[in-house]
């Protein structure tokens, strides 16, 4: 799949940009804060309807414009050329249109036009809490089984109208009665329990793939391994059961039953999973030095790219936002061999000196294309760079 | 916004109190009104105050009627021994368009959902149990509040039974055999199927949920990954 072109209309640092991209790798070099991550932040938008750094949609309106509005034209998805638009309205909302005819969902858009982004906060995946672990876990899954999100999105809302029903019972003498309770419990289990096999299930073959991109950028012989550790013991070593991990799981909310009552919110399910990422047997989270960090954080999403593609059969884009900041030229250029292998699709990195790519990528305008971002009249500016030009900030 | 008239105001903001009308919307049919000849706005406010003086709901089945107990629950071709429980009189009116089905009805008054601070008690579920079992008692089921009005629980005499017409186009009261729950397939919906399943269950009666899966006529590749994998898991033999 590729992004042929992209406009971008009142979107952060851009007012009205349009871009033509090359089918392989793409690399945007200019100072900071002049739009590069822009750029990438708004293919995320159209891919997946949200940005990759976490941030209100409100912000990402151009100062003074009403509204942003991103349109991208994408081969390789259909059998003829897809345009994707998404507006987002402040107060109103977001909306996305293919071939200009409006979505119904705009979750019906994920997964049709997968993404895979390495950024500098890559290292909270490895060194900061669970919850962005999970996220990961969600990106992917969602991504590669539609109907995973789905159900996911049901659990939580299964899970809030539980959670209403003890807060409500948080302060009265006695419990919720049994009666009320147990069909939010009961649909609680159910779609938690499908949430978990379908991440035990998941885990079980990614293992695999998270070992081979591990190879592929680091010499030393490690070992990555993930633990999922879930309400039940499940090993990963096997595919998810969700009749087994329902009993499980029932049996975890009779445990903390009296914990739930006291808190008034629920405290057993998916939403307090943990992957816990290890070298041999050297926990990362607590004893990795910071450049086994990187290297497996770096893992990770080459492992999520191989995945996805696998899965969907079709080639993710690729953002590399910042990437190749703290790598160091070795490992760079073998980055760089594999970008223009046929393994990767399209690419978009961002970068302030083009030096590292101009000795390894041939920006002929045919497959890789070098860009120059700016600012011009107080806005961004993407303008293709010539080829074998160092352009630097 | 300022307004300079407040009874424009008044009308936008009783109008964007309505479902799906927001405030934009509220406007302009406020200008609408405002261009309408007299005669059509009398028929208007006239129509919206009728719908709330003449319309009631049956005291048997719950649904908005001119008369009680209603049409459905008053004839006497239609299968007594069936009930076919529904969130609103919409959705009766979407199964009676069908034409498939002879059976009465049930209609609860919405879903259970306590982020919108519904439970069973807000719903007309005690009075569907008490549609099998007349003996099925009163009062909040299952809260345990001291508060119930416990004192007219036990006499058989229900209310609605006596509210019932004694003449001779009554139709025979029959035991009911069976239950279906239509109730819309989300959590809110599943949750209250539950709850009834549950509260129902001591009872004599077939209970069935409507089948979920691909619409008629539609295109497989075209149905969205959740109703197509329910309609997988719901696969039967050809």
């Amino acid at each position: 799949m590729t992004l042929d072109s992209l406009r971008i209309r009142s979107f952060r640092a851009h007012k009205h940009t349009e871009v033509a991209f090359a089918p392989k790798v793409n690399v945007l070099v200019g100072a900071n804060g002049v739009g590069k991550t822009n750029t990438l932040e708004a293919i995320h938008y159209l891919c997946l309807t949200k940005s990759f750094v976490a941030s209100n949609d409100t912000y990402a309106v151009r100062q003074e414009a009403p509204y942003f509005e991103l349109e991208g034209t994408f081969s390789g998805v259909r059998s003829r050329p897809m345009t994707a638009k998404l507006v987002y309205v402040p107060h109103e909302g977001k909306q996305v249109f293919v071939n200009d005819a409006p979505l119904d969902r705009l979750a019906d858009i994920v997964g049709q036009l997968p993404v895979v982004v390495f950024s500098p906060e890559d290292h909270a995946l490895t060194a900061e809490g669970p919850d962005e672990r999970r996220r990961f876990l969600n990106n992917i899954l969602s991504q590669a089984h539609p109907a995973y999100m789905n159900t996911l999105m049901k659990y939580r809302r299964a899970r809030k109208q539980r959670n209403e029903l003890l807060r409500q019972y948080r302060k009265k003498p006695a419990p919720p009665p049994e009666a009320l309770l147990a069909p939010w419990t009961q649909k609680l289990v159910q779609l938690g329990s499908q949430v978990v096999a379908r991440r035990q299930t998941f885990l079980h073959t990614f293992t695999d793939y998270l070992q081979d991109a591990y190879e592929r950028i680091e010499a030393v012989a490690e070992e990555p391994t993930i633990t999922y550790d879930t309400l039940a013991d499940v090993s990963t070593d096997e595919e998810g059961n969700a009749e087994a991990i329902a009993d499980a799981f029932r049996a975890r909310l009779a445990e903390k039953q009296d914990h739930e009552y006291k808190r008034g919110t629920t405290l057993v399910g998916p939403q307090r999973d943990e992957l816990v990422f290890r070298l041999n047997d050297l926990e990362v989270r607590r004893y990795a030095s910071q450049g086994q960090h990187r290297t497996f954080a770096m893992a990770l999403k080459l492992a999520q790219y191989f995945y996805l593609s696998d899965t969907l059969e079709r080639h993710p884009l690729l953002l590399l936002d910042d990437a190749f900041g703290k790598l160091d030229t070795e490992r760079t250029n073998v980055f760089m061999q594999l970008l223009q292998s046929n393994d990767i699709g399209q690419s978009f990195i961002t970068a302030t000196r083009s030096a590292p790519f101009a000795a390894t990528v041939p920006f002929d305008e045919a497959n890789h294309r070098l860009f120059q971002v700016d600012t011009k009249n107080d806005a961004a500016r993407v303008r293709i760079a010539p080829a074998h030009a160092d352009v630097s900030a | 916004m300022q307004f300079t008239s407040e009874s424009v105001e008044t009308l936008v903001e009783e109008l964007a109190k309505l479902p799906t009308i927001g405030r934009k919307t509220a406007q302009r049919l406020t200008n609408h009104v405002l261009k309408m000849p007299r005669a059509e706005v009398e028929a208007l406010a006239s129509a919206l105050v009728d719908v709330k003086d003449q319309v009631m709901q049956c005291s048997t089945c719950f649904v908005v009627t001119d008369q009680d107990p209603c049409p459905i629950c008053s004839s006497h071709r239609r299968s007594r021994a069936t009930i076919c429980v529904v969130e609103e009189s919409s959705d009766l009116l979407a199964i009676e368009r069908t034409g498939d089905y002879n059976g009465l009805y049930h209609v609860l008054g919405g879903v259970i959902s306590p982020l919108d601070g519904v439970g069973p008690d807000d719903l007309r579920i005690r009075e569907l149990a008490q549609r099998i079992d007349p003996s099925f008692p009163d009062g909040p089921s299952g809260d345990g509040a001291p508060d119930a009005p416990s004192s007219d629980a036990a006499p058989d005499a229900d209310a609605s039974d006596t509210d019932a017409p004694e003449g001779d186009d009554a139709p025979e009261p029959v035991p009911v055999e069976e239950v279906i729950l239509a109730v819309n397939p989300n959590v809110e919906g599943d949750t209250t199927a539950y709850y009834i399943a549950q509260l129902l269950e001591p009872f004599d009666v077939a209970l069935t949920r409507i089948a979920r899966g691909l619409p008629i006529g539609g295109d497989l590749e075209y149905a969205d990954e959740a109703t197509l994998a329910r309609a997988l898991e719901g696969r039967g033999a050809v």
